[in-house]
């Protein structure tokens, strides 16, 4: 009881400073993913427009090579090319992004029949218009669920880039291991936790519902 | 251009002690991994049997993934002490959603007909699970592994923050300097680590496939 | 299937054997090992090479330094589940939340501030701390030359009327700490900054020489204050707290090996602020090792041959 009366004189005492780191958080994993989103899909959609296999599997093998560095590297890398704060810690989190939003975009552009973007040829629409149109709409399932995937992985690395001066809930787990402060850690990772879980589950409705009103439409 | 002479004199003046490094890596990566292994397998067959139990352990699994690493080492330290223990189960942790999660999709593939066809012989569903369901399996568990390898090789990074080794003290001991040359000599084993790992399951995820299709 | 089963036993048997192996409980002359551990930042790694010079000159035992430990109350958890044998600790860690409110005593008097730490670590650490080693390392309060002469800035009093516009980068921890933290910093200068910057220590010097930060908490020894021709202000109200460095070691290890106390002892106001200083210059900025560094220092001092 008496644990309970003091973690809630905690966040008393606290609450306004608890909900900056998290909406430090929520602005950088948000920003990442958007920058991410925007440079990953005409990217997947031009690689599928490829015809050399050299070029596509390239820049996969560079998205590949940005996900395997130590995310606590890949932050301290950033310093001397775009110094402290949120713009390096969102710079490598979209890195981070690049591979399985790449992926998931890609795979789901070359999962359409090729018999279906053919009957929207056969219907007049240029590749342009058979792309909005077509083949955006149906590889949706899949970009949807990179992009949950990778919402979810930002938030969790996001928790690093404090290290750099970025802030976020990583902040508040620092701040706790060094004025060792339980609920200080205890909060920042309850935080950090709820909102990819948060993230997960909104982007999993999302998707249902969805299917739902396709299902509905056809 | 300087940087690169200046890293690749570096490496060489500390070759073996890198190499030492990269080792400790390796097996942290293993221990964690493995232990994921010999515990997730079972908890994905408990899910794929009692389906009420499945989205208990699937969700436990799942917030234990997403608890950010610093603070999982720094809570696992006051239980286990310092050093590589601690970073061993927090690796292990890590690697339970990945493996369980890919086990369990896996062994629901399996199709019904399949299980019919086994019963049909006469199988019990001891022999159905280690005949049948697990080697049809097999291409999933081992993607599965290959996830958590490459989320483990970064996570062990972090290791020397809580008395832990590996490559990661490179890496922080070259932040604390401030010398980009032992970041990057930290950093690049690390990252090739992680490509290998994603290579060679990638490698035996192909052979497993060829071998169940 | 058989290969299946083959291979996870094989494995399992790994682990386990690997698990059950442990290190080397004796040095090669017989003695033990003393585990040291070091905070990720340098003067503590260069007083831990000092320790394990002497010791290893003067007994059969070995010292294993363990550097970069995050956080010193990792360190304290550390000793106190017998991980760690020795660390270097600073008088001020005695307010950082180890203790109930009512057993500290918050004051900026150095001495007082040390008894303190060495009565209430020892009783319930168990931790036997020692006297000053010579220096102090506090947390300041630093800005540029520049802007220091540009607004003419000398105390933290001077820095307020300007604080508004101001972002001032921090080890995380500070923004959050009790009695000498950033919320109790507002409340006794009555002045806030636009923004409190948490990062990396070793960090706080790069932003401020890419400008993203206008002030920093330097710590008091740290040589970029010259390097970077930094101006320490002075703390005219009295509130950051007195910090000295000193060895601390487990009671129980010092039971079993009193002869590391003379060690210890021999260090006892043997370094001062300036030394100290010239050591992390020569290890943060002319990237020399900590040990050589140590090494050196101790061969001047006459304390190693």
């Amino acid at each position: 009881m008496e644990f309970i009366r003091n973690y809630f004189e905690f966040w008393r005492d606290r609450y306004p400073s608890i909900l900056e780191y998290a909406v430090q958080h929520l602005i950088m994993s948000a920003l990442s993913l958007v920058i991410g989103i925007l440079v990953t899909i005409p990217l997947a959609i031009l690689l599928t427009r490829l015809k050399r296999n050299f070029l596509k599997s390239l820049v996969f093998n560079i998205a590949n090579v940005f996900q395997t560095v130590p995310t606590i590297a890949m932050l301290a890398l950033m310093i001397p090319i775009l110094g402290i704060g949120m713009k390096p810690a969102v710079t490598a989190m979209f890195l981070y992004s690049l591979l399985p939003l790449l992926r998931n975009t890609y795979a789901g552009i070359q999962s359409i029949d090729s018999g279906i973007v053919d009957a929207a040829k056969g219907m007049g629409y240029n590749s342009f218009q058979s792309l909005i149109k077509v083949e955006l709409p149906l590889a949706m399932p899949y970009i949807m669920s990179g992009i949950r995937v990778t919402s979810v992985y930002i938030i969790s690395w996001v928790t690093m880039a404090a290290v750099i001066g970025a802030g976020g809930l990583g902040g508040l787990i620092i701040s706790g291991i060094g004025f060792n402060d339980k609920n200080l850690i205890f909060t920042g990772t309850l935080l950090a936790i709820v909102l990819a879980v948060a993230t997960d589950l909104l982007f999993a409705r999302f998707e249902k519902s969805r299917n739902r009103t396709r299902r509905k439409t056809i | 251009m300087e940087l690169l002479t200046e890293l690749m004199q570096y490496i060489m003046n500390n070759q073996s002690e890198l190499l030492a490094l990269t080792v400790e890596h390796i097996l942290l990566v293993i221990y964690g991994v493995v232990l994921a292994f010999i515990v997730g397998v079972p908890l994905a067959i408990l899910a794929v049997k009692i389906p009420r139990l499945a989205p208990v352990i699937l969700s436990v699994a799942n917030i234990l993934q997403n608890v950010p690493s610093l603070a999982m080492l720094a809570i696992l330290m006051l239980y286990f002490g310092l050093g590589n223990t601690a970073v061993i189960i927090g690796l292990f942790f890590y690697s339970l959603l990945p493996i369980i999660r890919n086990t369990y999709v896996g062994l629901q593939e399996v199709s019904g007909s399949l299980l019919d066809a086994g019963k049909g012989v006469g199988m019990n569903s001891f022999q159905l699970l280690t005949k049948v369901q697990i080697p049809l399996s097999l291409p999933f568990i081992v993607a599965g592994l290959r996830v958590a390898a490459v989320i483990a090789v970064g996570v062990a990074s972090i290791a020397p923050y809580i008395g832990g080794g590996g490559l990661g003290k490179e890496i922080v001991s070259g932040i604390a300097q401030r010398s980009d040359i032992k970041i990057l000599a930290g950093a690049i084993p690390a990252a090739l680590l992680a490509i290998l790992a994603d290579y060679l399951l990638g490698f035996v995820e192909k052979y497993t496939k060829k071998r169940t299709a | 299937m058989k290969k299946l089963t083959l291979l996870c036993t094989s494995l399992l048997l790994l682990v386990v054997l690997t698990a059950c192996g442990g290190k080397d409980k004796e040095t090669a002359a017989g003695g033990t090992f003393f585990e040291m551990g070091t905070q990720d930042y340098t003067d503590p790694k260069i007083i831990a090479y000092m320790v394990k010079e002497l010791v290893e000159d003067q007994t059969d035992h070995e010292v294993n330094v363990t550097e970069n430990i995050q956080a010193s109350p990792l360190i304290i958890t550390a000793m106190d589940k017998g991980d760690f044998d020795l660390a270097t600790l600073y008088s001020g860690e005695v307010y950082n939340n180890h203790f109930d409110d009512d057993q500290v005593e918050y004051t900026t008097d150095p001495d007082k501030t040390l008894e303190q730490a060495q009565k209430l670590f020892d009783e319930k650490f168990n931790l036997k701390w020692f006297d000053s080693l010579g220096f102090e390392n506090k947390y300041t309060i630093a800005i540029t030359e520049d802007l220091a002469k540009k607004k003419n800035i000398e105390t933290m009093t001077d820095l307020g009327k300007y604080a508004k516009d101001l972002t001032i980068g921090t080890d995380s921890a500070w923004i959050e700490r009790g009695d000498d933290g950033y919320r109790a910093f507002q409340e006794h200068y009555d002045y806030s900054f636009k923004k409190a910057n948490g990062l990396e220590i070793s960090l706080m010097y790069e932003g401020l020489k890419l400008r993203e930060l206008d002030a920093i908490t330097a710590y008091s020894v740290d040589p970029e204050i010259k390097e970077l021709n930094l101006r320490v202000l002075e703390d005219d109200k009295g509130f950051f707290p007195p910090s000295t460095a000193s060895l601390v070691a487990r009671e129980d290890t010092l039971k079993d090996y009193p002869e590391l106390e003379e060690i210890i002892n021999s260090l006892t106001d043997q370094i001062n602020e300036e030394e100290m200083t010239q050591m992390i210059y020569e290890v943060d900025i002319e990237k020399q090792e900590p040990k050589d560094v140590a090494k050196k220092f101790l061969i001047e001092k006459g304390l190693l041959k």
